[in-house]
């Protein structure tokens, strides 16, 4: 059953690679081609299978779960609803990053913004500034202190840049629709070989919009002297200043400061590392032409807080990640990249596993369609045989031993795993809301929250029963090894102020508005905040307060029950599977492919690729009509980390010219030169079994794999050794 | 009508054929330009009112004899000069006299700064556009429509408009009266300035740029012409390149302290109260900078903040209150002289930062780990772990690696410890400061690797690691290599190592590590890694 939605599968992941917001990462080329190795689909069978056999030939990915979907019955039509629900959710997903990033840069846009009138007030002021000035050709009289640029050094906190590519482009739009002129240039402006003129022509094709022979500021005197241009700052972006090369932006600034006085021109620097940058970057005579202010954006961990509170804590996306996954992914970020580019990249290929991987991720789309669970019902009973089955075989509900196996039944566990979910991502919220006053990453919680076994929460509650007051509580939590961050949460809301407290309250009573009980729970506590507050104003000067203190222990009292109520250990409900991704081998792999060892492998089992005839007999011996490439690196094999060129070359022709019943052990034969050439035995010459000999050895340096001989060994080849 | 004749101008011309080319231009030319005239022509003059000699000389305080010296080369109305060099430091104020003087005598000059002007073409072109009257506007897409690539070319339309601009001014000073004459300024000459000279010596074929513009006395050959140059660097980085008549120089030394006090002292709104300021600042500074622009960016926060104190600003200030300020400005005296470039940041902005990290230090205080400690931007682990792994391969000489980084990590060093004597101490100080003047060595991937590889073994190991998930960091480090080459770029990207250009094929790149230890120590203790053990100290 070959259908036309067997193929939007395959190919989707990679065209989702493609966007061109994540195409800049750099390691982007190096692991291409992996999604595409295991991501099978049924129709293309045989070859599926092999690739996947492929795949987990390499130790780090998992065979990633017993379950792996391959039905014999493919439909085409779940197919489809499964990249209706993937579409759905991920661009649901996207949005909701997108939003969340944009309204973290806002707030800093606008004070950028306010400080760009300031200073162009400022400029205003000198009062220099008229047409007939700016085309002035000589320098005006002028203090000093009037040729220094305004600029705005944006710290991006993290070192590498890839995050904040769209936040300037962002930044750019937001200036411009507040009636600024302005130009975005980018770090490959600023290089070696297009000098000072590549710069102005990236300028003035920006602002002036031609394209001319010659690039001068002249051309930006005139454009701003026109009746429309005049009048509004401009405003020059430079992202990245890392990136630029240092003296040709002393020399764009050395200019700019000329005429900085006829054009009102303010700079913005991104500034990936520290200011220090700047200082180690630029001569001292154009850092004297700037007068700076500096601004930060949000630091990644905070974006990161900012993602993760909209994303893993809302049931209504129909999509989480289990506990490894989680785990797998902050400490992608934390160790690894550090990017927030590549922690959406990395959910996003999870979304998409999960989606290709999981037969019933069609139903996730339960979570959002609420009115429709009519229709649901019907779809869950109509579903056939062999789905049925796969779902009763699910790890979480085998342990339940549910003997019914109907559509129905289904239906029921969804809903009920829908109440639950829910319950379970209000509680987490919750815990976010102290999570974000303790400066805590959200992530961490999320990790702890997730990875609850049965077993766990028992043996917390039993500790935390036992220690009622503070102190003991306190006392037990730094006891339990693992960092226990949900009762160190707790603990804080014993200890905060009464003031954060009420806002805390006031987010807790936001966030619980669908679950009655708790939401009452939290209204009284507010209640009791504001009597106390009425109570004594004298509040601060008594530290031993009973009331607020009262307040902060009952809060924490409740946090408690509901965490014990409601936070269960979801991987343990029965069809979570359906919703949460837990394959982290597979996300591993597409993540941190190994294309150094793969090279290797490849090149020692090519026949296993090329599957020609004289190989097929499944014996390791080498042939002379293997690919040359593959038989040098199969002798090099032999040799430490020199390998000698006149021994391997005559082991390589040995091997071509042996017959090929005479199977020769090839293994340091270093036969003299004129004995293994006497007769030809075919059409090989010495000369080609040379340039072949050749330009198999390039391509094993091409591929990274050898060195040249160094002047001090020149007989000698170096291996390189890495990532074996 | 201008701009077509002289785009049609072919770009390979022989002299012959572009001379007749220019003639009948320069024809077409005037024709255009009559009766734009008063106007057009105040282009080449300044544009505010001419100034008396008292007032030019009291615009320069200290440069009394330069200004004279120019003026009498410059000589009286409609006498030809010899070409003047104008030279001396930054900031002592040659552009501004040369310009002045013009504003003084009012009569028209054509000014090209080669700063601005960052290419010959580009200085060509600006320097024909306001000979030509050209203006870049919208109908000309802001374009100059000048190809004038090759010095020979400038040369020659130079020429052609020097001379249409001689005979239009002669023209018109025969026939008109007195007052029409101020309106085109006074006399027949012209006079050409190019300024930052010195620029030039960076450009491309420089030697031959400079030559010719040093001598266009002898290539225009026109009595009508003056030229002066102005530059930073003195005559003799010139010279050996030119072959014809040198240039009068004329020297700018720096200001003296009594010259920059005066300067510094016009246009204040409380001369009294900036005096006593100065006289509190000026002495320290004018030890480190005699640069009149670097001081004035100097002084204004400084000043800023000594007149905080002062709640009236006409207020006059008392012996007592001076001292009184002085007291409150010292503190700020020497930090703000080694300050190159200051940053300020909003004050709202300030509060909450610092805000900020009053909650982050309580934070520490109560969880005992901080994320970033000291460093303020962010880096993943293993990029940290390989900044440490590049900054010790530049430091340590590659000889030690093998001591450094043995079977246990490197933690039994003590042995090299020995007692030393005086000698050898004071060889190794010498050592350690011949190593510190070479600055950091250059290393190759495979050392960076091996280092990398050594460190991530021993932090491993280290007892005081957290151990919130060690399995599952195990877990992961098998995967590290990969990445470790990416996380290489990036630091190259980020500055802190820099390549050096080989063969990429031949894969013997060197790296470079570029950062100062304090970065690298405040790295070191984000992660809590013996740094100082590591590292060679001669």
């Amino acid at each position: 059953m070959v259908s036309p939605y067997a193929m939007p599968d395959p190919s989707s992941p990679l065209a989702a690679e493609r966007n061109p917001d994540r195409d800049l990462q750099p390691f982007f080329v190096l692991r291409k081609p992996e999604p595409g190795k295991v991501v099978t689909t049924e129709a293309t069978h045989g070859k599926a299978r092999r690739k996947i056999d492929l795949s987990q030939l390499s130790p780090n990915s998992r065979k990633p779960s017993a379950a792996l979907p391959f039905e014999e019955d493919a439909d085409a039509n779940y197919e489809q609803l499964r990249m209706q629900s993937f579409n759905a959710t991920w661009s649901k997903i996207e949005c909701t990053i997108q939003g969340c990033l944009k309204q973290m840069n806002l707030s800093l846009f606008e004070e950028v913004r306010g400080w760009i009138y300031e200073s162009f007030d400022k400029i205003k002021s000198t009062g220099l500034h008229s047409v007939s000035n700016t085309l002035c050709p000589y320098p005006l009289l002028t203090d000093g202190i009037y040729r220094q640029i305004f600029t705005a050094l944006i710290l991006t906190k993290n070192m590498e840049f890839i995050d904040d590519l769209l936040t300037f482009q962002d930044l750019g739009e937001h200036l411009r629709s507040s009636g600024c002129h302005i130009a975005n240039l980018s770090y490959s402006d600023f290089t070696v070989k297009h000098g000072i003129a590549g710069c102005f022509k990236s300028l003035l094709r920006q602002l002036v919009m031609v394209s001319l022979e010659a690039y001068d500021i002249t051309a930006l005197a005139s454009w701003y002297c026109q009746k429309e241009n005049n009048g509004k700052p401009v405003v020059l972006i430079i992202d990245s200043i890392e990136q630029c090369y240092g003296p040709v932006l002393a020399g764009f600034i050395s200019i700019i400061g000329e005429w900085v006085i006829k054009i009102p021109i303010i700079l913005v620097f991104g500034v990936a590392t520290t200011i220090d940058a700047l200082r180690k970057q630029l001569p001292s005579e154009a850092l004297q032409c700037l007068n700076c202010c500096k601004f930060t954006l949000p630091s990644p961990s905070e974006r990161m807080n900012a993602i993760v509170g909209a994303i893993f804590a809302k049931p209504s996306l129909g999509f989480s990640v289990g506990h490894e996954v989680a785990v797998f992914l902050r400490n992608y970020f934390s160790r690894h990249d550090g990017t927030i580019t590549s922690f959406i990249r990395a959910l996003k290929i999870a979304c998409t596993k999960h989606y290709s991987l999981e037969p019933l991720s069609f139903l996730s789309r339960i979570m959002y369609d609420e009115e429709t669970e009519g229709t649901w019902s019907i779809m869950c009973e109509s579903l056939p045989v062999s789905k049925l089955e796969y779902a009763f075989d699910l790890p979480s509900c085998r342990r339940d031993s549910l003997n019914r196996k109907s559509g129905s039944e289904i239906a029921q566990g969804l809903f009920d795993f829908r109440r639950l979910w829910k319950g379970w991502t209000c509680v987490l919220l919750c815990l976010f809301e102290i999570g974000r006053i303790s400066k805590m990453q959200l992530l961490d919680i999320f990790c702890e929250a997730i990875g609850q076994t049965t077993s766990d929460v028992h043996s917390s509650n039993g500790s935390s029963l036992s220690s009622v007051t503070s102190q003991k509580l306190c006392h037990a939590s730094s006891q339990s090894a693992k960092g226990r961050l949900i009762g160190q949460a707790i603990q804080k809301v014993r200890e905060i102020s009464p003031a954060s407290l009420s806002s805390l309250l006031e987010s807790w009573a936001k966030h619980t508005k669908d679950i009655d009980e708790i939401h009452s729970k939290v209204r009284q506590l507010q209640s009791l905040l504001r009597s106390v507050d009425n109570d004594g104003a004298s509040i601060f000067a008594d530290v031993e307060d009973d009331g607020a203190l009262k307040v902060n222990e009952k809060a924490a009292m409740l946090m408690k029950q509901i965490v014990e109520d409601m936070l269960k250990p979801i991987e343990s409900i029965p069809f979570h599977e359906i919703f949460f991704f837990k394959h982290v081998g597979v996300l591993r792999s597409a993540l941190t492919g190994d294309p150094r060892k793969m090279i290797q492998l490849d090149l020692l089992k090519s026949p296993s690729y090329l599957r020609c005839i004289c190989c097929r007999t499944g014996d390791k011996a080498l042939r002379p009509s293997m690919h040359d490439t593959s038989i040098l690196y199969h002798l090099a094999q032999e040799h430490g980390d020199f390998v000698n060129l006149h021994d391997w070359y005559n082991s390589f022709k040995t091997i071509l010219t042996s017959r090929r019943d005479s199977r020769r052990k090839v293994k340091g034969s270093s036969t003299p030169q004129k004995a293994s050439a006497g007769p030809p035995t075919s059409d090989l010459t010495e000369a080609s079994i040379q340039a072949r000999f050749c330009r198999a050895v390039t391509e094993l340096q091409i591929a990274g794999l050898l060195r040249m001989p160094s002047k001090r060994r020149p007989d000698h080849v170096q291996r390189v050794l890495l990532g074996l | 009508m201008v701009k077509t004749s002289v785009s049609e101008l072919p770009k390979r011309t022989t002299r012959s054929c572009s001379l007749t080319e220019s003639a009948r231009k320069q024809h077409e030319v005037q024709e255009t330009v009559e009766p734009l005239f008063p106007s057009v022509f105040s282009n080449f003059l300044f544009r505010e009112e001419s100034i008396s000699l008292d007032v030019l000389l009291q615009h320069f305080p200290g440069r009394r004899s330069q200004v004279l010296e120019i003026l009498q080369l410059i000589g009286p109305l409609n006498s030809p000069m010899i070409p003047l060099f104008v030279y001396g430091g930054p900031s002592t104020g040659k552009s501004s006299v040369v310009t002045q003087v013009f504003r003084h005598l009012n009569r028209p000059f054509v000014y090209a700064s080669c700063c601005s002007c960052y290419s010959p073409s580009i200085l060509f072109q600006y320097v024909l556009n306001q000979l030509f009257l050209l203006t870049k506007n919208l109908r000309n897409d802001f374009s100059s429509s000048w190809s004038c690539e090759r010095a020979s070319d400038f040369i020659i339309l130079l020429k052609d408009a020097l001379t249409q601009f001689v005979s239009v001014v002669g023209e018109c000073s025969d026939k008109s009266d007195l007052k029409q004459s101020t309106a085109l300024g006074d006399g027949k000459m012209i006079y050409l300035v190019f300024d930052n000279v010195e620029m030039i010596r960076h450009w491309d074929g420089s030697s031959d740029l400079i030559s010719i513009l040093f001598k266009l006395q002898d290539l225009l050959r026109m009595v009508e012409v003056g030229l002066i140059y102005i530059s930073r660097a003195g005559p003799n980085c010139y010279y050996a390149n030119i072959g014809s008549t040198e240039p009068l120089p004329i020297f700018f030394p720096d200001y003296t302290e009594d010259d920059l006090y005066e300067i510094l002292m016009r246009n204040q709104v409380n001369p009294k109260l900036y005096s006593s300021f100065l006289r509190v600042v000026l002495k320290p500074f004018y030890r480190v900078t005699r640069r009149l622009d670097e001081l004035s960016i100097a002084f204004q926060p400084l000043f800023e903040k000594y007149r905080e104190q002062v709640s009236d600003p006409k207020l006059l200030p008392d012996e007592t209150m001076n001292r009184r300020l002085f007291d409150n400005i010292q503190p700020h005296i020497a930090p703000s002289i080694d300050e190159i470039m200051k940053v300020s940041s909003l004050q709202l902005q300030q509060d909450n930062t610092g805000k900020f990290s009053n909650e982050k230090r309580s934070a520490k205080k109560f969880h005992g780990n901080a994320a970033y400690d000291g460093l303020d931007f962010h880096m993943s682990l293993s990029t940290k772990y390989l900044f440490l792994s590049a900054f010790l391969a530049s430091r340590n000489p590659p000889t030690l690696d093998s001591a450094m980084f043995d079977s246990t990590g490197g933690s039994s060093n003590q042995k090299r410890k020995r007692k030393s004597s005086e000698a050898s101490r004071q060889e190794k100080d010498h050592n350690l400061q011949a190593m510190l003047l070479k600055g950091p060595g250059s290393f190759s991937l495979e050392r960076l690797l091996a280092i990398f590889q050594c460190i991530t073994y021993v932090a491993d190991c280290y007892p005081e690691r957290e151990t919130l998930d060690n399995q599952m960091y195990e877990d992961e480090r098998s995967g590290a290599t990969s990445d470790v080459l990416l996380q290489l770029s990036s630091l190259c990207e980020a500055n802190f190592i820099s390549k050096s250009a080989s063969c990429s094929l031949e894969g013997f790149t060197r790296y470079r590590c570029t950062v100062d230890e304090i970065i690298a120590l405040k790295v070191a203790r984000s992660i809590s890694f013996p740094l100082s053990k590591y590292l060679y100290r001669g």
